[in-house]
């Protein structure tokens, strides 16, 4: 008998109890505890017969680095990561999308470079891109752009560049980001991307 | 951990299994020694503490029972006791103020009813939040710890807090008698209000530390006091306090609306049924009166939630939290319910003649609240298979897909609390004949007013369809909820004008109430009291796997959010208990009352003391019932 099942064995109990008790007993007190069984044990009754979802806690996906040989690998990873666990999808759209709170993601590869790219997912705010809507006026979105790269979503320097991969390959851009660049567990890290502090994007932001 | 250690712990193991069988024919000097080595050791361990570097312990569980879920019925109870607890004292002081304002004396009677109780709920209170320290510190060590190093300011002033209340309650009590005249009297009244003052900061410091739970703030490098005042100026510190301030006045309502059901249904006298009859009225007033105001509190905490994390608010909208709130909309459904056939049955009974006159509408309202609660059940998907899902075009139904989603919900919540309110200005204007040579133009004002409300309102509710989600959101139910509070701003006060002059044609008749309309007492009070627990829930599971969203980490066993049928059951049997210890404490308190009305001579009492449920009809009461 599944747990479900048991659960409602046990409501249809209560339930019973408490319609026996209002045909039997005559004294108040012991009634109103029936009518109160019946409300709760409908109440638990209805309650199982909704969906039953769980919420389990995110298995922390392991980045296994030896799986990764090509570009192409890497992107596959970063694809995982931007419907799951680096959560982009609940607020971005890839094509247009009028209701959605953040800005449209398609072609954004091909539009922004990689260093800028990386800079907009671990420093939101550092330059705000205004132009950056394909078609219409600049326009402030209403949700804010966190820090990806700190809690609650938290994303590795390794989960980051694999989404940008991603981001690359579905804009039908050449994925710049090269296997050989990620972080091995056990060594130094390298510097968050070693072109960060160049490039015309990133000078305009510091300038700003 | 070494060979060697290992080792000695055989060693160890072997010395102790040798000197307790040795030792087993002297248990009780064994006991004893035990006991005393004990004693004189406890200052050991504080040296040891220095000395052990083993990590320190993240959680500790309860077999079988598991400590989560002693945590969730133990935390569930101390807040709907709390709840109570800072309920009753506006309650009282309100009827207090009325009484002292209007010189009616049985609202002072009723101020003083449930002020009794306050003393022995206060102290069942802070028990079960004594516990509930008792068992966070041990079964959450690191978390609490975490927390008090935050907040460890705001737990001193929580201390001075109990102090100054718990002083100011004594006086309020045990000043009641003597303090009724005059000066004193106002001095009382102050004394009450310096009761509410404290409570309502007793409510918002605690509020603090889950809030800062559900949405931290960076807390940056600074003085004690100024960390502490970061973590507590969190995004849902105000939402949640203004919300659980009305909560709390709805439960206190409605729990002197049961507790008067109850004595009503058992009263052996006219006189008894009389007064309960009437208390369960002012109890039912005062939980609508709140019950009015909670969706809009409700509604900013849901908007504050989505702006500080948009993750946050899918999760418990749109995630797996999604259907918890088609039950939210049947319980608060069936409390609408409750409440509006509550002042039904009182025109019809308490007010002799009412019941043809205002049928039609009883049944019109009767049908739109159902209406209105059908939209608001509606899921926005469907659990279909693929075959169903092919069939409808997806999982989305093409009509119920339509109804479901929030613009549907929010207009038809919107339509409900005017049901409502209309319901009441009902009850008010029965029994009563306009004299004033306005009142014409005011009702055709007042109906306008509804009518124009209403439209705007379900105008708004279709455009929502069309508009972005945001402007939906920040205007259209802003626009509704506003309409709403406009309506009630303008009928309630026109309405008091004109029944200031107005002629009373039929008496209102107190004690005539069917038995069922102390059930339905019952039933809203454990509706409200459900509807708190799945809100805990929703506030708890809404953190899914955090202790403090996105900053500690929930490592331990149970991490997850267990299914809506699993925590229903939990949630029921706090209610169960929560009804079980408020009856505890009302039998308690009114144990002298009985004791000593056992002494004095009865009045009034039915033929064989046959209680009002049993069957007793009004035609067994005597005609001079006390009026209105």
């Amino acid at each position: 008998m599944s747990e479900v099942a048991r659960l409602q064995l046990i409501c249809l109990s209560v339930v019973g109890s408490g319609i026996l008790i209002l045909l039997f007993i005559r004294s108040v007190f012991p009634r109103v505890i029936g009518f109160v069984a019946i409300v709760l044990g409908i109440f638990m009754l209805t309650s199982l017969s909704i969906p039953q979802m769980a919420s389990l806690p995110p298995v922390e996906e392991k980045f296994d680095i030896a799986t990764v040989k090509t570009p192409t690998d890497l992107a596959a990873i970063g694809q995982k990561i931007f419907f799951s666990k680096g959560q982009c999808a609940l607020c971005h759209s890839i094509g247009p999308s009028e209701s959605a709170r953040c800005p449209d993601l398609k072609g954004i590869g091909a539009k922004l470079s990689r260093e800028f790219l990386y800079e907009s997912l671990t420093q939101p705010q550092a330059y705000v891109y205004m132009d950056y809507r394909h078609e219409g006026l600049p326009k402030h979105y209403p949700a804010d752009m966190p820090a990806i790269n700190k809690n609650p979503i938290g994303l590795s320097r390794n989960e980051i560049l694999s989404v940008i991969a991603f981001l690359q390959q579905m804009s039908g851009e050449p994925i710049s980001v090269n296997p050989s660049e990620l972080d091995v567990p056990g060594q130094v890290p390298a510097a968050p991307v070693k072109a960060a502090l160049s490039g015309p994007a990133v000078a305009v932001a510091q300038a700003h | 951990m070494g060979d060697d250690e290992v080792r000695a712990m055989g060693h160890q193991g072997g010395w102790i299994q040798r000197l307790l069988r040795s030792g087993s024919n002297h248990a009780g000097a064994l006991l004893g020694f035990a006991v005393a080595v004990g004693l004189f050791s406890l200052p050991a361990l504080v040296f040891g503490a220095d000395v052990a570097p083993a990590a320190p312990t993240e959680y500790r569980d309860v077999p079988y029972v598991g400590s989560r879920n002693v945590i969730w019925v133990i935390a569930q109870l101390h807040l709907l006791l709390a709840g109570f607890v800072l309920g009753v004292p506006i309650f009282a002081w309100v009827c207090e103020v009325v009484a002292w304002k209007g010189g009616e004396k049985r609202y002072d009677k009723l101020a003083k009813e449930f002020t009794k109780l306050l003393t022995s709920a206060y102290a069942t209170t802070a028990l079960f939040g004594g516990i509930l320290l008792f068992l966070l510190i041990s079964f959450y060590p690191k978390l609490m710890n975490y927390l008090t190093d935050i907040f460890f300011p705001s737990f001193i002033l929580y201390c001075l807090l109990f102090l100054v209340e718990t002083a100011t309650l004594y006086l309020y009590w045990y000043g009641w008698d003597a303090m009724q005249t005059g000066g004193k009297k106002t001095f009382h009244i102050f004394l009450g209000f310096l009761l509410n003052f404290f409570a309502f900061f007793i409510m918002i410091v605690p509020n603090s530390w889950a809030t800062f739970q559900a949405s931290p703030v960076v807390i940056a490098e600074g003085t004690d006091m100024a960390r502490a005042w970061a973590a507590t100026w969190n995004p849902t510190w105000w939402p949640v306090n203004i919300h659980r301030l009305i909560a709390n006045v709805v439960l206190g309502g409605y729990i002197c609306g049961a507790y008067a059901g109850i004595r009503y249904l058992s009263a052996k006298t006219t006189e008894e049924r009389d007064h309960y009859d009437w208390m369960g009225y002012v109890g039912n007033f005062i939980g609508v009166f709140g019950l009015l105001a909670l969706p809009f509190a409700g509604y900013w905490l849901m908007r504050e939630i989505y702006q500080y994390n948009q993750q946050m608010g899918i999760t418990l909208m749109g995630g797996f939290l999604s259907w918890l709130f088609i039950l939210q909309a049947m319980l608060i459904g069936v409390l609408f319910l409750g409440s509006n056939y509550y002042f039904w049955l009182g025109i019809t009974y308490r007010i002799p003649g009412s019941a043809l006159q205002y049928r039609k509408p009883m049944f019109a309202m009767l049908v739109v609240l159902l209406l209105c609660l059908a939209v608001w059940m509606t899921p926005h998907s469907l659990v279909a298979s693929l075959e169903e899902a092919a069939k409808m075009g997806g999982t989305h139904h093409p009509l119920l897909g339509v109804l479901g989603v929030m613009s549907a919900k929010m207009t038809v919540s919107n339509l409900m609390i005017l049901v409502t309110f209309m319901s009441f200005v009902m009850y008010w204007r029965a029994g009563k004949q306009d004299t004033a040579g306005w009142a014409r133009i005011a009702k055709a004002i007042m109906g306008a007013i509804l009518v124009i409300a209403s439209i705007a309102v379900i105008i708004l509710g279709v455009w929502g369809y069309f508009v972005p989600a945001i402007i939906r959101i920040n205007y259209f139910s802003t626009s509704q909820v506003l309409i709403v509070i406009g309506v009630m701003l303008t009928i309630t006060p026109l309405t008091a004008l004109l029944l200031k002059s107005a002629k009373t044609t039929t008496e209102m008749v107190w004690g005539k109430m069917p038995p069922r309309a102390g059930y339905s007492l019952v039933l809203n009070a454990v509706m409200v009291i459900l509807l708190m627990t799945l809100m805990g829930y929703a506030r708890s599971s809404s953190r899914v796997h955090w202790h403090v969203y996105g900053v500690v980490r929930d490592t331990s066993q149970y991490a997850f959010s267990p299914a809506l049928g699993y925590a229903s059951g939990i949630m029921s049997l706090c209610t169960f208990f929560f009804c079980m210890v408020v009856a505890f404490i009302f039998w308690v308190a009114t144990m002298g009352d009985k004791a000593k009305a056992a002494t004095e001579p009865k009045k009034a009492e039915l033929p064989h003391g046959m209680p009002a449920m049993a069957g007793a009809s009004s035609a067994l009461d005597k005609p001079n019932s006390t009026k209105f």
